[in-house]
């Protein structure tokens, strides 16, 4: 099982890009045609249903698109880079005719197995975000989970690989001081506000939107003592919900949506994270609400994407309009700290990482043994009916007895191996010897299921319990048997 | 010695400050700010020196009156940074007062040959009102720069610093060099008093002080002139040029207090009033001093 990441994220793209995607997967329900759709794509080009397992991480930094694909680069698929294929089907798909440009492929980067792995551990630690530490995408990403999780696309694979970045990003946080003082969005705004006005306190601040970042963002100012605080919402309930969370401060009001534009005379910071994906503030619609504000300077932030505010307002004198790109532009020129906690944070990461991979990698083993029993059970059965009464009842228990006695050194070896990084010669060295057919994309649902099972025995196995071993091993070869039953139907 | 000689002790000293501002590792901002004071005293005991030597008269050359004029724009800068605690206005003003340090050190030092006898007190009244408004407008053209180049980088959105480092490199790296630009540049990005909004507010308060100085000054320059010359119709072109630097001054005051300009455009205006006065300064005392009446 091959685990692949595509996307792309505020380091590759510009954020005209990531609108543009963010727009197509906005929705729960668009993610989830998405996802759809990229599969049945997938099963044309390659002609198999490889794509197991699936998740969507969309957040305002970051688009990216993980799967599990099974099959390795081993046997009939050798030469096939599925990681390239999905690629250019989500670029296909997302873009259309634009589906050539090469500085659009360039946009989105493409992670494979262990890199794939440790990217995402990066991404969930926040080590890959706009600002390093910061603790929203460990929320998102759980919303990712959850979502994928909802649509049933997650399975064996990416539900670990799910929770084990949570827990490494549990550990980055509490092992370094990554989130100890994080320069994050709010802060950049707050600092840039401070720019342009000479005393916050007496500002009023106008949240269009309930969104996370916005709201992290009014909260921020609120600490500075702005005077007044409005919140509009296009469902009102949000807006409530959000003046609830604020109890603490006092000079909150809660307006319309249709007439925050009469608020834009009065405010003179401006938050703006709606999951609107057009333009809500308009170039036309500022121009007179300047000269209503008698040139009032007005400081608008625009953290939502698709971005809500018309760019080619920060074109007019008195508005300084700054998105969610500029703020991170300014942040990363302005970060050279807290890269010795990064570089602990990463150490973690690696060996959280290594650890998956070795988890993984012995998940590969399991077709392998369950073909090799099969094979040895299959010729000590057909052997022993030659000598023995084929009606023997106990000619079953004898059989499973004699083949777990002649495999079980072979098999842990081959376990060990895989996880030990050096496994692929023992697996390819056990198939060529026995002559073991393994066609790891076609197992089955059903099959996998068995697997599943399997895994989890031999996991117990690994721990020297042999006796535990032996004991269970006649329910597990019957399991064994089921599921090669199943193959040959 | 001759007395101009003086004026160059201030000059080398606010060099000086400059000099320890760049090279000082530690606190470099409080020596500087710390030599700016003591130069300022300095100033203020040879610019009494001087005007005791006329007498406290105003008839004085053209250097002196240069040199009082630097000493004003001092006080008001001095004056500002203390008001607005913005402390960092002082780097960005004091080169001003060097660059007119250093004019009043090669101005022409010759006695002014008063051609008629006038009112004392309004002559004073007249020169300090005129000085105090010029002094005021250029602390306004340098808080226009100021202005400008700020906004500049937040609309661009480059440079723009949010984190204060405090001037330490924790590598160390740079530690040894004399002429660490990126370190001592610091100081010129990071003025906390810096938000556009006090500079503009600022520079507003200049303009409202400025504009009447300048216009009780004018008027009064008139009254002398019409004095001296015995009839009001003759035009001088130090007249009209004076007429349009006040304009230009009346048109930002009124496009301020009645449509609310600020900002920008507040800030091109300060720095065309400012061109208009240097150009007024170069036509009465160099070019054409017989139009001011001073030949």
């Amino acid at each position: 099982m091959e685990i692949i990441i595509t996307g792309l994220n505020h380091k590759s793209s510009d954020i005209i890009h990531r609108e543009e995607v963010s727009k197509k997967i906005l929705t729960k329900e668009l993610r989830n045609e998405f996802i759809f759709n990229i599969k049945r794509l997938f099963n044309e080009e390659t002609g198999k249903q490889l794509i197991q397992e699936s998740a969507i991480i969309s957040t305002c930094n970051r688009a990216e698109f993980i799967f599990a694909v099974s099959g390795n680069s081993s046997g009939d698929n050798k030469n096939i880079d599925y990681g390239a294929v999905i690629k250019n089907i989500i670029i296909k798909y997302l873009f259309g005719d634009n589906f050539g440009n090469e500085e659009l492929r360039n946009m989105f980067y493409t992670y494979k197995n262990f890199e794939a792995i440790l990217h995402f551990f990066k991404v969930a630690s926040s080590l890959d975000s706009m600002i390093i530490g910061e603790p929203q995408i460990l929320g998102q990403i759980k919303e990712s989970y959850n979502e994928a999780c909802e649509f049933k696309n997650t399975g064996l694979i990416l539900n670990k690989l799910f929770h084990k970045s949570f827990y490494c990003a549990k550990r980055v946080r509490t092992e370094t001081k990554i989130a100890a003082a994080p320069v994050s969005i709010s802060y950049a705004a707050v600092e840039l506000a401070k720019k342009i006005f000479n005393d916050i306190s007496n500002k009023k601040v106008l949240l269009l939107g309930t969104g996370e970042m916005g709201k992290i963002a009014a909260k921020h100012f609120i600490k500075q003592g702005v005077s007044e605080i409005f919140i509009t919402n296009r469902t009102r309930e949000k807006a409530v919900k959000l003046a609830e969370e604020l109890d603490g401060y006092d000079s909150k009001t809660i307006i319309d949506f249709n007439e925050y534009y009469k608020i834009l005379t009065v405010a003179d910071i401006v938050l703006c994270s709606t999951g609107a994906d057009s333009y809500i503030i308009k170039y036309e619609d500022i121009q007179p609400i300047i000269k209503m504000r008698k040139q009032r300077p007005i400081f608008l932030i625009d953290i939502s994407v698709p971005r809500n505010i018309d760019p080619e307002i920060n074109k007019i004198s008195n508005v300084y309009l700054f998105d969610i790109d500029d703020i991170g532009k300014i942040i990363e020129n302005n970060l050279d700290v807290r890269q010795q906690e990064a570089d602990f944070a990463e150490k973690i990461i690696d060996e959280e990482a290594e650890d998956f991979i070795n988890w993984k990698n012995s998940l590969n083993v399991v077709p392998i043994i369950v073909n090799l029993r099969n094979k040895v059970n299959g010729i000590l059965s057909a052997e022993l009916c030659k000598y023995i009464n084929n009606k023997d009842e106990n000619i079953e228990a004898i059989v499973n007895s004699i083949t777990n006695k002649i495999l079980h050194e072979p098999i842990t070896k081959i376990k060990r191996a895989e996880v030990d990084f050096n496994g692929l010669n023992l697996m390819e060295a056990a198939k060529i010897l026995f002559d073991l057919d393994i066609n790891i994309g076609s197992i089955s649902q059903e099959n996998k299921e068995i697997e599943k099972e399997i895994l989890n025995a031999e996991e117990d196995g690994t721990d020297g319990d042999n006796a535990n071993n032996a004991n269970s091993a006649p329910y597990y070869n019957n399991k064994i048997i089921q599921l090669n039953n199943n193959k040959a139907k | 010695m001759i007395f101009k000689n003086y004026y160059f002790i201030p000059i080398l000293l606010f060099f000086l400050s400059y000099a320890v501002l760049y090279i000082k590792k530690n606190n470099p901002y409080n020596s500087f700010i710390f030599l700016i004071y003591f130069t300022f005293v300095i100033q203020s005991v040879i610019v009494i020196a001087g005007l005791d030597k006329y007498h406290f008269t105003m008839i004085i050359p053209i250097d002196l009156m240069i040199f009082f004029n630097s000493w004003i724009l001092m006080l008001i800068v001095i004056l500002f940074e203390l008001l607005y605690k913005a402390k960092y206005i002082v780097i960005y003003a004091t080169p001003i007062v060097i660059a007119a340090l250093l004019v009043s050190y090669f101005a022409p030092s010759m006695d002014i040959n008063a051609i008629l006898k006038v009112d004392s007190w309004l002559l004073i009244a007249h020169i300090v009102l005129i000085l105090t408004g010029d002094s005021l407008f250029a602390l306004a053209f340098i808080l226009s720069l100021i202005y400008i180049l700020q906004e500049r980088k937040l609309k661009l959105k480059k440079n723009l610093k949010i984190i204060n480092s405090g001037n330490k490199n924790s590598s160390g790296k740079n530690e040894g060099r004399l002429f660490n630009f990126r370190r001592n540049f610091n100081y010129f990005n990071l003025g906390k008093g810096y938000n556009l909004e006090l500079l503009d507010n600022m520079n507003y308060q200049c303009l409202k002080l400025g504009f009447p100085a300048l216009t009780a000054g004018i008027v009064i320059g008139i009254y002398l002139s019409s004095a001296l010359f015995k009839s009001v119709a003759s035009v001088k072109p130090i007249e009209i040029i004076s007429l349009i630097t006040w304009l230009i001054y009346a048109i930002l005051l009124h496009e301020r207090v009645a449509k609310g300009l600020r900002g920008n455009k507040a800030a091109m205006l300060s720095i065309a009033g400012f061109i208009m006065i240097i150009l007024t300064v170069g036509f009465s005392l160099y070019l054409f001093p017989e139009f001011h009446g001073l030949k």
